[in-house]
């Protein structure tokens, strides 16, 4: 046993945490905030060059084929910007679905484009009154000879601003329902009746797609027809633990601010961190942050060594998506008035620890999704 | 024990009397029914213009004796009137006026008859609004350790220092706050308590972005929260209300107020709203009411929502009545403000990323939905944190100590 990081993941963790402090300090995450996508053109490309949006793209397919462990040491020192932007979407969700769902020759057309950060992907699933499952997938693509047409609606889109293509899930067998039937369309977002906006809130980077007679040829299907909603699957049991790495980072950094701020706040003569109240909330944060951050690595070790991981990947984000939510919460309560100021920028991991909650399905789903996995 | 209210005839009459003012006197653009964030200037006028009328009659104030203003009217007509405006989304007064609300009693309980017939009538017919200003930088829940000085020069006090997180984007006509008068003097007997003119040379503000500027619902928000500086402003010296360096004293009596004394007996529109929500959409296909999840997260919220508004009822019996009251407030704000934060998650559990939006096609409840999972994290820090109504709660309940302590007077 050894629960260490290896030489290389602590260069790579070194690097990643580097390129924060230099690219990404406060004040620039606080221009991300108002950015449309959270990634301008300059920063998207630095983090391409350094091979970030290639990880997990084995190197025949234009990436470095690092191992999940290797990928989250890299999202857990992004998620403590909290950094926005595709990377998630595109660079581990869009490529392991490329990877799974994908012929040969699609990898070949796709995945270094995506690894170059040329192309940007999103997963374009959920749809209006539907909860995160295969029957959250009703719109339909017709087929007329040699190609599909769309129409329909995706919501709570992640990154949909961002991306150049979406990996639209369509019904592709009319009258289907549950997992059968469900095909993976990769549409370019500037084909014509593809309309995609913004959706506003409490809430990061998360929009609205629409496909209006929108006309793909079948050659942009991944893969089998019909067999999408597996393939789908299949990509994010082994997205989650990386998305919860990303969350382990936002405990991480929400912890520090927390423990600094209690250590130098002074009421009533005294650090506010001498409060057995204000312990308590820092504790509770602790806590969060740890199982959160055990569960992941346990999985993602399941991963990389090829044993069963499926109840431990949806274990890692039903515990990761609770422990980010719990940890700022109780870092409200550490920081009372100056928190919820915008400058000071625990907002930014609390707006993400809410968007990120209900991303590829809350903490209920993956419950349900353990159930099956274990019982 | 009886939780009915029995309406007599009289106050049927009342609020008779009552509904037809308001309807001949609230435009409809000053009533909305959405989550408002900020009223716009016009609407903001239009409360304000509504405050005056309501105060000519004493309903402004309605609890507060007529010789300053108010309306000398008992709890069976205070009760009306709240019903009534609430009907309309709108409260008592119907702006944010911490003058009013905490102000008012303070000066009614520490103020010389000069004072009360000075400031309260003003307020009281709501002529004028007025912002609490205790908050500083270094001195939040230690409210007594604000380092903001006021040092008497002849007929004057001249008031120097910063506070923060107050205020709203209307402006005020007149700030209340506590200022160390005594820089020598020990804790809690250094401070005094005053009214300010808000427009003496020497205040400058700052506005603060915030999560929101309102920990409470939808519709008694305040807009945004405001820094305010004092650089060298001359305050008259009869605006130091309930003695010198007795600040502390009289500032109890607001913060009784402050943390819930006084209680409530508002409805939560945002549980209203939520209801509403899901007994008329589907969630894949069948009636989010039918969905068993769904059923049970929407009873949790019913529970910690009707006890909140037990708290409250109780605590509004309990003032108006007179009754003797130890540590009621306190456990209502720290049950509100507690449950509140919980419950943010058990909305999203239910609406998923529909509990987030803002978005005209998506948002739940006119906005209500989005609101309250800003407003149940910022709610929590104003009037006293968690851990501070917790702490007031332990001394008035005795734990650890005798003797206990007295909850503030209201008067
Ligand atoms: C939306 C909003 C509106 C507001 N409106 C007003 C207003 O109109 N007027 C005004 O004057 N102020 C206002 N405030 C300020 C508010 O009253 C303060 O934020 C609050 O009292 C807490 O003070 P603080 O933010 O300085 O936190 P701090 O006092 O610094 O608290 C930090 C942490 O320390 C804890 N702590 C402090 N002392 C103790 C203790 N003795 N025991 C245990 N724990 C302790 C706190 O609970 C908290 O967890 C507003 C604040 C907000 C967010």
């Amino acid at each position: 046993m050894d629960l260490s990081l290896n030489e290389h993941q602590t260069m790579l963790k070194n690097a990643a945490a580097n390129f924060m402090e230099r690219e990404c300090p406060k004040n620039v995450l606080l221009q991300l905030d108002k950015h449309e996508t959270g990634a301008p053109p300059e920063l998207w490309h630095k983090i391409a060059e350094l091979g970030w949006l290639g990880m997990l793209i084995p190197a025949q397919y234009g990436g470095s084929g690092s191992s999940f462990s290797d990928a989250a040491v890299l999202y857990q020192e992004l998620g403590k910007g909290p950094l926005p932007g595709p990377h998630l979407s595109s660079a581990v969700l869009g490529a392991l679905t490329v990877l799974e769902a994908g012929s040969e020759e699609q990898r070949r057309a796709i995945l270094p484009r995506v690894a170059d950060g040329v192309q940007v992907l999103t997963l374009a699933v959920l749809e209006p009154e539907r909860r995160w499952g295969p029957d959250a997938v009703q719109l339909t693509a017709a087929r007329s000879g040699g190609t599909f047409t769309l129409n329909g609606l995706k919501v709570f889109v992640h990154d949909a601003l961002a991306a150049t293509h979406f990996i639209c899930a369509v019904r592709t067998t009319p009258g289907s329902s549950g997992a059968e039937g469900i095909s993976l369309a990769l549409v370019d977002r500037s084909l014509p009746g593809v309309s995609v906006r913004p959706l506003k809130g409490f809430m990061g980077w998360v929009g609205e797609v629409r496909f209006d007679g929108v006309q793909v040829p079948e050659s942009s299907v991944l893969g089998a027809l019909g067999g999408g909603w597996a393939a789908l699957d299949r990509a994010i049991e082994r997205a989650l633990p990386i998305l919860a790495a990303y969350q382990v980072g936002g405990c991480e950094a929400v912890f520090q601010m927390s423990v600094e701020y209690s250590r130098t706040r002074i009421q009533f003569s005294q650090p506010i961190g001498r409060f057995q109240r204000v312990q308590d909330h820092i504790i509770e944060i602790t806590n969060a942050m740890d199982a959160a951050r055990w569960v992941t690595n346990e999985a993602l070790w399941k991963l990389d060594a090829g044993r069963d991981a499926a109840s431990s990947v949806h274990m890692a984000k039903v515990v990761a998506s609770d422990g980010y939510y719990t940890a700022c919460n109780h870092a409200h309560e550490v920081h009372a008035g100056i928190g919820v100021s915008w400058e000071y920028g625990l907002n930014l991991h609390t707006r993400m620890s809410r968007t990120l909650y209900s991303h590829l399905g809350d903490p209920r789903y993956h419950k349900r999704r353990m159930a099956e996995a274990l019982l | 024990m009886d939780f009915e209210i029995e309406y007599s005839t009289e106050q049927e009459r009342f609020r008779a009397e009552v509904r037809s003012f308001l309807e001949a006197n609230v435009p409809a653009a000053m009533v909305t029914t959405a989550a408002v964030e900020s009223y716009t200037a016009e609407q903001y006028r239009m409360q304000r213009d509504l405050g005056r009328k309501m105060g000519v009659r004493g309903w402004l104030y309605p609890q507060f004796p007529q010789e300053y203003g108010g309306g000398g009217l008992d709890l069976d007509h205070v009760i009306i009137l709240d019903e009534e405006l609430e009907r309309l989304g709108l409260h008592l007064p119907p702006y944010y006026d911490s003058g009013g609300k905490m102000g008012g009693p303070t000066i009614l309980v520490w103020g010389t008859e000069e004072q009360k017939q000075h400031f309260l009538p003003p307020i009281f017919k709501g002529e004028v609004r007025t912002w609490q200003l205790l908050t500083e930088p270094g001195a939040g829940s230690d409210l007594a350790g604000v380092t903001t000085r006021a040092i008497r020069d002849g007929d004057d006090y001249v008031v120097n220092g910063q506070k923060v997180f107050v205020g709203s984007n209307n402006g005020a006509e007149w700030m209340w706050t506590i200022a160390v008068t005594d820089p020598e003097g020990p804790r809690h007997k250094n401070l005094s308590w005053f009214m300010i003119d808000s427009s003496l040379p020497g205040i400058t503000m700052q506005p603060l972005e915030l999560l929101t500027a309102s920990g409470g619902e939808a519709g008694s928000a305040s807009g945004e929260k405001q820094s305010v500086f004092f650089d060298d402003v001359r305050v008259p010296a009869n605006c130091l209300v309930g003695g010198e360096n007795n600040g502390w004293t009289v500032a109890s009596t607001h913060l009784e107020v402050e943390h819930g004394g006084t209680g409530n007996i508002g409805r939560s529109r945002m549980r209203e709203a939520l209801f509403e929500h899901c007994r008329t959409h589907q969630l894949d296909g069948r009636p989010m009411t039918e969905d068993p999840d769904i059923r049970e997260l929407l009873m949790d919220l019913y529970v910690d929502t009707e006890i909140t508004r037990l708290y409250g009822l109780r605590n509004y019996y309990l003032a108006y009545a007179k009754k003797a009251r130890t540590y009621e407030g306190p456990q209502y704000s720290a049950h509100r403000k507690t449950s509140n934060l919980k419950l943010t998650r058990t909305v999203q559990q239910i609406l998923g990323y529909y509990a987030l939006t803002t978005d005209p096609e998506y948002l739940v409840g006119e906005g209500h939905i989005e609101f309250m999972q800003r407003a149940g994290i910022v709610g929590t820090h104003p009037g006293g944190t968690i851990e501070v109504q917790k702490l007031i709660m332990a001394r008035r309940i005795g734990i650890g100590s005798t003797p206990r302590e007295k909850a503030g007077d209201l008067g």
